[in-house]
C-alpha cells in the first residue's frame, strides 16, 4: 500500500500518527475502530430491512390475504395491490432470517465489536492485519448487496428458506426462483471469505498482540468469546462454503449431489449445511455471552462469578458444537441409533449453557448493581437465552421433537436464543457508544427502550410456544387454511401485534443512536468505571488507541477489590505494595 | 401452557406426551428459580450508596453443585426419551396393513395395494389427499416423495416424518379414535406449501370393511 | 505488500510518549516486573496456518460428500461411466509430490543464505506444478471426450468438483510461486528475513499433500 495521502487532505480527526484524507479516514479505513463503526453502520442498516420483512411476514400470519397498508406500490407478481402472494411469501421469512443471521448479527457481534474491542481490550494498538480487515469489510458489505440485489431480479429472491434445504433449492423449478436463490448462495460464499479473512485476523491478534501481562486467563470473556468465535468461524464456515458450492453446481452446471434423479443425496445437503448450522448458532451466541459476562460484572462492581467456568464452559461449547448437528433432523429420516446418539450430545451441550446462567445469578449475588440501561439489556439477554435454552431442552428429547419439530415452538425456540441478542447486541451498543463515538448515549431513552422492547420481545415470542404446542407449522402462508388452527389464530392476531409494537419500540433507540452521535454529553475516559483496557485509553480512542502501551496487572475483574477505596481497579493499574498479582 | 395440545388419538402420543409434560415441569421450575433469584437480587443488591459489593470470584463447591444437578437431570431425561425413541423407530409392531404415500408438489399421492396385493405395482389404487385407515390397527406407512422433501404431519397421531426423495422410510401409528384429522405438510416444500394438506379417516371396523368394499374392492376386480 | 504495517507488533518498543502518563498511572512504577506476551510465531506464518485450516476444511466437506455417495453405492464407479486413468495419474503424482521436494529446497536455501539456488529451485517447483496442471487438463479433455461430465452421473459431478478444486489451488499456489519467484530475483529474501517465501512454501506443501489423498481416494478407492 501506498502511503500516500490524496491531494488537499483536510484535517483528519483520529489521524493523531499522520493525515489520512476522508477516503482513507471514513471509507477504505485500516483502523479496527473505523471498521467496527462500519461494521455497526451496516448491521444497523439491515436490521432494519430485515425487521421490516418481518412485519410483513406477521401481517400476512395474522391478517391473511389483505393488503399490507403502504405497499400497494410494489408491482406484479411480487405484490397483488398490497396482498404478498405465497411464492413472496416465502421470500420473505427466507430473507428474514439470512438477513438477521449473516448481516445482522454476524457483522455486529463479530464483525464491529471483534473489531473495535480486541485490539482495546488486549491492549494493542490495531489489529494483526489492518489491510485485511479493511477488506474483510468491504468484502462482507459486496456480499450485502449481492444479497439486496436479489431483491431486484427477475423471479424475486431466494425462497427456500434459510436453511435453503435440497431439492427444493436445487432446482429453480421447485421454488420457481432462478436468479435469486443463485444471487443467495453467491453472496454467502462471499461473505465467507469476508468472515475467513476477519477471524484469521481476530486468532492471530488474539494469540500474538496482547499487552504485557496480558495472559489468556487475564482477557476480558468479550475476548474469550470473540476468540471462540473466530476459531469456529474458521472451521465451520468453510463446510459450507462446500456445501454452497456444490448446491450452486447444481443449479448451474448440471450436476445433482442433491438430486435423487441423478443419483443425488437430499439429505447430505442438510448434514452437511448443520455441521456448519449448528456452529453458527454459537458463533451467534457467544459473543453475546460474553459481552453480557462483562457488563454483568461491571455493573454489578462484583468479580465475575467463576471465571474460568466462564471461560471452560465457552471452550465446551465450541466443541460439542461440532457433534450436534444432527438433533436438526431428527425426523428427516436418519437412522434412529444416530438419533439417539445425537440426543445425547445435545442434552450434554445445554449442561455449559446451564454452568454461564447459573454463574451470571452468582455475579448478581452480593453485588451493588447499577441498573443502567446497558445492564437492563444486559439481564434482559440473560432472561430470555435462559427462556430460550430451557425450550431447547425440549427438542433435545428425540420423541418430543416428533411433534414439536418445524412448528412455531422451534420458532419461538431459536427467536429467544437468536433474536434475543439482540439484547445483549443492544447492551453493547449502549456500553461502547462512548468509547466509539465519544458521547453518551441518553439512559432515559435507553430504560424507554429497554423497558417496551423487553415487553414487547416477550409478547411476541412467547406465545409462540403455545401455537407450537396447538401444532401450528412453522413457513405455512396461510394458517386460516386449517381446521386444527383455527382457535389458535387469534394467537396469531396477538403476536402480530406485539411484533408491530416491538418494532415500533425501536424507534426511541434510533432518536437515541442519532442524536447521540451528534448531542449527547461528551464522553469521560471510564464512564462506567470499568476495569478493561479499553477504558484506560482516550475517547475516543485516536489512531493507535493507547498514549503508552498498557502493561496488565490482574484479571479484568477486579471490582470492589479491598486492596483499593474505588470499587474498580483498572488492569493497567500499577498498585505499590507488590499486591499487583491478585485475580487470575 | 400444554392444554393446547391436539387431542391424542394415538397408541404411543401419551407417551410422548407425558414426555413432553414433564420437562415442561422441570423447565418450568427451573425458570421460576432462576427468575425469582434474579430479581430477588436486583432488589436485594440495588445500588446503595456506602454499600462496596462481596468480593467474591466464585465458589468451586456451589459450581460444581450446578454442574452435577443439570447434568443429571439431563441425562435421566435422554434415557427415559431414548426408551420412548426406540419404542417409536426400532420396535415397528408388525402389521398386515399398509399403504405408501408419494408426496409432491403440493399432494399426498396415497396407494392402497391393488389387485395383486402388493405396494408399488402399476396396479394400486391412487386417492389425492385422503387416507383411510380402520381404527385399532397398526398402520404402515412407506413414505417418500417425487419432488421435494415433504413431511407428513398428523398433529392428533404426534406423528411426524419427513418423505424425502429418492428414498423410501417407513412410519407406523395405531390410531385409537375414529375420526376425521387433519393431515398437513410441516416441511416447506415450495409456494404451495401452505395448503397443501389431506385428511386422514380413521374408521371403526364395519366403516371401513364399507369403505374398503366401495373404494378397494371395487378396483380390484 | 504491506510492509509498512500500522499495527507494530508487542514486541518492539513502544515509541515512548515524554510527559504523557495515564490516568491511573501515577504514583510508584508497578512492583514486579510483567512478563511481555512472546508470540509464538510471526503474524504471517501463524495467519497462513489458520488459513490452511480453513482450506483443509472445505476439502473436508467435500471429501466427507464423496465418502458419503462412495459408501452409498454398491458399484463404484457406476457402470457406463469411463475409467479414470490411474497409471499416468500416479505418475502426475509423483512429479507433484516431488515438486514440494524443490519447494522444500528453496527453503533449505535460503535458511542457508545461498540466494541463487532459491530462484532457480522456485523455478524448477513451478515447472513441476505446470508440468501437473498441464497432465491433469490433457486427462480432462480425455474423459469429457470418452463422455464423463459434470452432468453424467454424481461420479463426473464428484470428479470435476474434487480435482477441479485443487487443480484450482494448484493454479492459484503456482501465481503466488511465481509472484515469489519475483521477489526472489530481486532479492527481497535474505537468509534472516524471508517469511514470504515461507508463507509460500507453507501453502504449496499443503496443495501438494492434498494431492495423494484426493488420488488414493478418487482414483483408487
Amino acid at each position: 500500500m501506498s502511503q500516500t495521502v490524496a491531494a488537499g487532505a483536510t484535517h483528519a480527526v483520529h489521524g493523531h500518527h499522520e493525515e489520512l484524507g476522508f477516503w482513507r479516514t471514513y471509507i477504505f479505513s485500516m483502523d479496527h475502530k473505523m471498521i467496527g463503526r462500519q461494521f455497526l453502520f451496516l448491521g444497523l442498516f439491515m436490521l432494519i430491512i430485515g425487521g421490516l420483512l418481518a412485519m410483513m411476514v406477521r401481517w400476512q400470519l395474522a391478517w391473511p390475504e389483505t393488503p399490507v397498508p403502504g405497499l400497494s406500490a410494489i408491482p406484479e407478481p411480487y405484490m397483488y395491490e398490497g396482498i404478498i402472494p405465497p411464492q413472496t411469501y416465502n421470500a420473505l421469512f427466507t430473507m428474514h432470517a439470512t438477513i438477521m443471521i449473516f448481516f445482522v448479527v454476524m457483522p455486529i457481534m463479530v464483525g464491529c465489536y471483534g473489531n473495535f474491542l480486541i485490539p482495546l481490550m488486549i491492549g494493542t494498538r490495531d489489529m494483526a492485519f489492518p489491510l485485511l480487515n479493511m477488506l474483510s469489510f468491504w468484502v462482507g458489505a459486496v456480499a450485502g448487496v449481492i444479497m439486496l440485489s436479489s431483491f431486484f431480479v427477475v423471479g424475486g429472491p431466494a425462497a427456500a428458506g434459510w436453511t435453503g434445504y435440497a431439492t427444493l433449492s436445487a432446482k429453480a423449478a421447485y421454488t420457481g426462483v432462478g436468479m435469486g436463490q443463485n444471487l443467495w448462495i453467491i453472496s454467502l460464499l462471499v461473505l465467507g471469505i469476508s468472515s475467513l479473512m476477519g477471524s484469521i485476523n481476530y486468532i492471530t491478534t488474539i494469540v500474538n498482540m496482547r499487552a504485557p501481562g496480558m495472559t489468556y486467563f487475564r482477557m476480558p470473556l468479550t475476548v474469550w468469546s470473540l476468540f471462540v468465535t473466530a476459531i469456529l468461524l474458521l472451521l465451520a464456515l468453510p463446510v459450507l462454503t462446500a456445501a454452497l458450492a456444490m448446491l450452486l453446481f447444481d443449479r448451474t452446471l448440471g450436476t445433482s449431489f442433491f438430486l435423487p434423479e441423478g443419483g443425488g443425496q437430499p439429505l447430505l445437503w442438510q448434514h452437511m449445511f448443520w455441521f456448519f448450522g449448528h456452529p453458527e448458532v454459537y458463533i451467534l451466541v457467544l459473543p453475546a455471552m460474553g459481552v453480557t459476562s462483562d457488563l454483568l460484572s461491571t455493573f454489578s462492581r462484583k468479580p465475575i462469578f467463576g471465571y474460568h467456568a466462564m471461560a471452560f464452559s465457552m471452550i465446551a461449547i465450541a466443541f460439542l458444537s461440532w457433534i450436534v448437528w444432527g438433533h436438526h433432523m431428527f425426523i428427516s429420516g436418519m437412522n434412529p441409533l444416530l438419533g439417539t446418539a445425537f440426543m445425547m450430545t445435545t442434552m450434554v451441550i445445554a449442561v455449559p449453557s446451564a454452568i454461564k446462567v447459573f454463574n451470571w445469578l452468582g455475579t448478581l449475588w452480593g453485588g451493588n448493581i447499577r441498573l443502567t440501561s446497558p445492564m437492563l439489556f444486559a439481564l434482559g439477554f440473560v432472561s430470555n437465552f435462559l427462556i430460550g435454552g430451557l425450550s431447547g431442552i425440549f427438542m433435545a428429547s428425540t420423541p418430543v421433537d416428533i411433534f414439536i419439530h418445524d412448528t412455531y415452538y422451534i420458532v419461538a425456540h431459536f427467536h429467544y436464543v437468536v433474536a434475543g441478542i439482540i439484547f445483549a447486541l443492544f447492551a453493547a451498543v449502549y456500553y461502547w457508544f462512548p468509547k466509539m463515538f465519544g458521547r453518551m448515549m441518553s439512559e432515559p431513552l435507553g430504560k424507554i427502550h429497554f423497558a417496551l422492547t423487553y415487553l414487547f420481545f416477550n409478547l411476541t415470542f412467547f406465545p409462540m410456544h403455545f401455537l407450537g404446542v396447538g401444532g401450528h407449522m412453522r413457513r405455512i402462508y396461510n394458517p386460516t387454511q386449517y381446521e386444527f388452527l383455527q382457535p389458535l389464530q387469534d394467537w396469531n392476531v396477538f403476536i402480530t401485534i406485539s411484533a408491530l409494537l416491538l418494532g415500533l419500540s425501536q424507534v426511541p433507540f434510533l432518536i437515541n443512536f442519532i442524536w447521540s452521535l451528534f448531542g449527547g454529553k461528551k464522553a469521560e475516559r471510564n464512564p462506567w468505571q470499568a476495569n478493561t483496557l479499553e477504558w484506560s485509553a482516550p475517547t475516543p480512542p485516536p489512531h493507535g488507541n493507547f498514549e503508552v502501551q498498557p502493561t496488565v496487572y490482574r484479571g479484568p475483574y477486579e471490582y470492589s477489590s479491598p486492596e483499593v477505596k474505588e470499587d474498580w481497579l483498572p488492569q493497567d493499574k500499577p498498585l505499590a505494595k507488590g499486591a499487583a498479582v491478585r485475580g487470575h | 401452557m400444554l392444554r393446547w395440545l391436539p387431542e391424542d388419538v394415538s397408541t404411543y402420543g401419551h407417551e410422548i406426551d407425558s414426555l413432553f409434560y414433564l420437562i415442561y415441569y422441570i423447565t418450568a421450575a427451573t425458570f421460576i428459580l432462576v427468575t425469582v433469584l434474579m430479581v430477588v437480587f436486583l432488589v436485594m443488591y440495588r445500588e446503595r450508596p456506602g454499600r462496596r459489593a462481596i468480593y467474591s470470584h466464585g465458589n468451586t463447591t456451589l459450581e460444581i453443585i450446578w454442574t452435577i444437578i443439570p447434568a443429571a437431570i439431563l441425562i435421566v431425561l435422554s434415557f427415559m426419551s431414548v426408551n420412548t425413541w426406540a419404542k417409536l423407530k426400532s420396535e415397528v409392531p408388525p402389521s398386515d396393513f399398509a399403504i405408501q404415500v408419494t408426496a409432491k408438489q403440493f399432494n399426498w399421492d396415497v396407494f392402497y395395494p391393488g389387485p395383486d396385493g402388493k405396494l408399488g405395482t402399476q396396479d394400486d389404487i391412487r386417492f389425492d389427499n385422503d387416507v383411510h385407515v380402520p381404527v385399532n390397527k397398526v398402520v404402515h406407512i412407506h413414505l417418500t416423495a417425487s419432488d421435494v422433501i415433504h413431511s407428513f404431519f398428523i398433529p392428533n397421531l404426534r406423528f411426524k416424518q419427513d418423505a424425502v426423495p429418492g428414498r423410501t422410510v417407513t412410519g407406523w401409528f395405531e390410531a385409537t379414535k375414529p375420526g376425521r384429522y387433519e393431515l398437513p405438510c410441516a416441511e416447506l416444500c415450495g409456494f404451495g406449501h401452505s395448503g397443501m394438506k389431506g385428511w386422514l379417516h380413521v374408521h371403526n371396523a364395519e366403516d371401513y370393511a364399507k369403505w374398503a368394499a366401495e373404494n378397494l374392492a371395487s378396483k380390484q376386480q | 505488500m504491506a510492509r509498512n504495517s500500522t499495527a507494530r507488533r508487542l514486541d518492539e518498543t513502544a515509541p515512548a510518549a515524554p510527559g504523557k502518563r495515564l490516568e491511573f498511572g501515577g504514583g510508584e512504577p508497578p512492583a514486579p516486573p510483567v512478563r511481555p506476551n512472546r508470540p509464538i510465531g510471526s503474524n504471517a506464518w501463524l495467519a497462513t496456518l489458520m488459513f490452511l485450516g480453513a482450506e483443509a476444511m472445505f476439502f473436508a466437506g467435500l471429501i466427507g460428500a464423496f465418502i458419503v455417495f462412495r459408501v452409498g453405492s454398491a458399484i463404484w464407479p457406476p457402470p457406463f461411466q469411463p475409467r479414470l486413468p490411474v497409471g499416468i495419474t500416479g505418475v502426475n503424482t509423483v512429479i507433484l509430490v516431488f515438486s514440494a521436494v524443490t519447494m522444500h529446497a528453496a527453503l533449505r536455501s535460503v535458511r542457508a543464505g545461498a540466494t541463487a539456488r532459491v530462484s532457480r529451485m522456485l523455478a524448477v517447483t513451478a515447472v513441476l506444478g505446470g508440468v501437473f496442471l498441464l497432465i491433469q487438463g490433457y486427462e480432462w479433455a480425455q474423459l469429457i471426450h470418452f463422455g464423463l461430465t459434470v452432468s453424467s452421473s454424481v461420479y463426473g459431478g464428484l470428479f470435476y468438483t474434487l480435482i477441479g478444486f485443487h487443480a484450482l489451488h494448484v493454479a492459484g499456489a503456482l501465481i503466488w510461486l511465481a509472484l515469489v519467484f519475483i521477489q526472489a530475483k530481486s532479492g527481497r529474501f535474505s537468509k534472516q528475513q524471508h517469511t514470504g517465501l515461507r508463507i509460500c512454501v507453507m501453502y504449496w506443501t499443503f496443495v501438494v499433500a492434498l494431492w495423494p489423498i484426493l488420488y488414493g481416494l478418487v482414483y483408487l478407492y
